[in-house]
């Protein structure tokens, strides 16, 4: 009788501490680690990284969201531009988890330039090709298919299409950087970024809108920023490609200054909410030869990255 | 024998009560409720999971520290929601990057906790947010940066 009783008893510690691991890795807060990815790319050359991986941390935590840029076009009165977006077409065709996650991120972008614009019945393209992108990456689980699709279907519901997209992409970038794949997470952010400067260049191209050259010059700091976590993988050649085209459009970003003005920030309480205003400035000068410079080399490096 | 059967069941309680008491809302959950919270007028950007200790005798309070780009001509919204099952009440504050107290969801002087504060953004900078808990007690928190249409 004994016997049993401890039996029961060790059967429901290992079910408890089980349950116990699977919480930890399901909210997110933990160390979600519960289980291994297959990836040809991962520890490939097993090169030490001249940054850590908490370094890496807080510079990918820096990249703005790709809402904003489109949510800043938008609010110009830019009109939605369908053939800026990358086709959905080669989704299936990129065969190398490099470019499946740097399309990834391009993808990323365009969904969120498509829900500002509320472009539901297109989005459904987007996420379909997302999907497939990021279960060939093994990290589909983190995108819910099927309730974008749902709200896809149903224009009131962007602001949950906003939210629900946003959070997909945070929990895979999350997800690949607790697991040891901040080279994937560095594409990721990479595609997202430079689809972000595309869209913006390209319209800057055609309109002269002093907040959007404006916000298209304090990219440098971005791109800066960028630069760094690519080349931690240089040692990979196809990173070390990426880094020579990141390079030039660096290049291209040189003249641009960003000066700064000192201020007082004020705190006032507007319809019942907190607000501080902040009058210290930044002032970005950028000719328009420098602007068309940048054009130009965003442009070379987004069709790069989008090529079979 | 009987003792047997008593410590076993005690055992058990123990453990299957930790079980249902681990982080009911400490989760994705809190993350959805929070940002269901959202106003109309609130795009979602980002989301802040903390989870900290409670404060160690003769140590500083744990803080979580996160860096974030934000862009000149924005109005941002920093929210934050506690975990109903730590008594930790969660504060968010954010600095600049010169460590200037730029905006605090605690006013230390009133003891007031404010769901939410506003920043109006006119330099593109790194900016830092840290999240602590009143007394470094032990807290759960989700913190959202949403993106407010004017």
């Amino acid at each position: 009788m004994i016997k049993y009783l401890v039996s029961l008893l060790l059967i429901i510690s290992v079910i408890a501490c089980n349950n116990e691991q699977n919480q930890q890795s399901d909210d997110g807060f933990g160390s979600g680690d519960d289980f291994t990815v297959p990836d040809s790319i991962l520890n490939q050359e097993e090169a030490p990284l001249e940054v850590s991986e908490d370094a890496m941390d807080d510079i990918i935590e820096n990249v703005s969201s790709p809402v904003e840029m489109a949510s800043l076009l938008k609010d110009e009165g830019v009109k939605f531009n369908y053939k800026l977006l990358s086709p959905t077409d080669n989704a299936d065709n990129y065969n190398s988890n490099f470019k499946q996650a740097l399309n990834l991120g391009i993808l990323g972008a365009d969904l969120g330039y498509l829900n500002m614009y509320n472009k539901t019945t297109s989005v459904i393209d987007y996420i379909t090709a997302i999907k497939s992108l990021s279960d060939n990456l093994m990290i589909g689980q983190f995108f819910d298919f099927a309730t974008l699709k749902r709200l896809a279907t149903n224009s009131e519901n962007i602001d949950s299409l906003m939210y629900i997209s946003v959070s997909s992409f945070d929990k895979m970038d999350s997800y690949l950087r607790e697991n040891n794949r901040s080279n994937i997470s560095t594409l990721l952010v990479t595609g997202v970024w430079v689809e972000g400067l595309y869209l913006a260049t390209q319209v800057a191209k055609d309109t002269k809108i002093d907040k959007i050259n404006e916000r298209i010059g304090e990219q440098k700091m971005a791109l800066n920023d960028i630069l760094i976590i690519v080349d931690n993988y240089k040692s990979d050649k196809n990173f070390y490609k990426l880094s020579e085209s990141l390079t030039k459009l660096k290049d291209a970003f040189k003249n641009v200054k960003i000066t700064y003005e000192a201020g007082e920030s004020e705190m006032k309480e507007v319809n019942g909410v907190l607000t501080i205003v902040q009058n210290d400035k930044s002032i970005v000068t950028i000719t328009d030869e420098d602007l068309a410079k940048i054009i130009e080399t965003t442009k070379e490096v987004r069709n790069e990255i989008i090529r079979l | 024998m009987k003792k047997i059967l008593y410590i076993i069941l005690i055992i058990t309680i123990f453990i299957l009560g930790k079980q249902t008491k681990t982080y009911a809302q400490c989760n994705n959950k809190l993350v959805t409720i929070c940002s269901g919270g959202l106003t109309k007028n609130a795009t979602y950007l980002k989301e802040l999971k903390v989870r900290l200790q409670a404060k160690q005798s003769g140590k500083k309070a744990p803080i979580a520290r996160y860096a974030l780009m934000l862009s000149k001509g924005t109005h941002y919204r920093l929210s934050i929601c506690n975990a109903k099952e730590f008594s930790g009440k969660a504060i968010i504050q954010l600095y600049d990057n010169n460590n200037r107290l730029l905006g605090s969801s605690y006013n230390p002087s009133t003891k007031k906790h404010y769901s939410a504060f506003d920043f109006i953004c006119n330099k593109s900078a790194v900016y830092k947010v840290l999240v602590s808990f009143e007394d470094g007690k032990e807290g759960c928190a989700v913190g959202i940066l949403s993106m407010i249409k004017n």
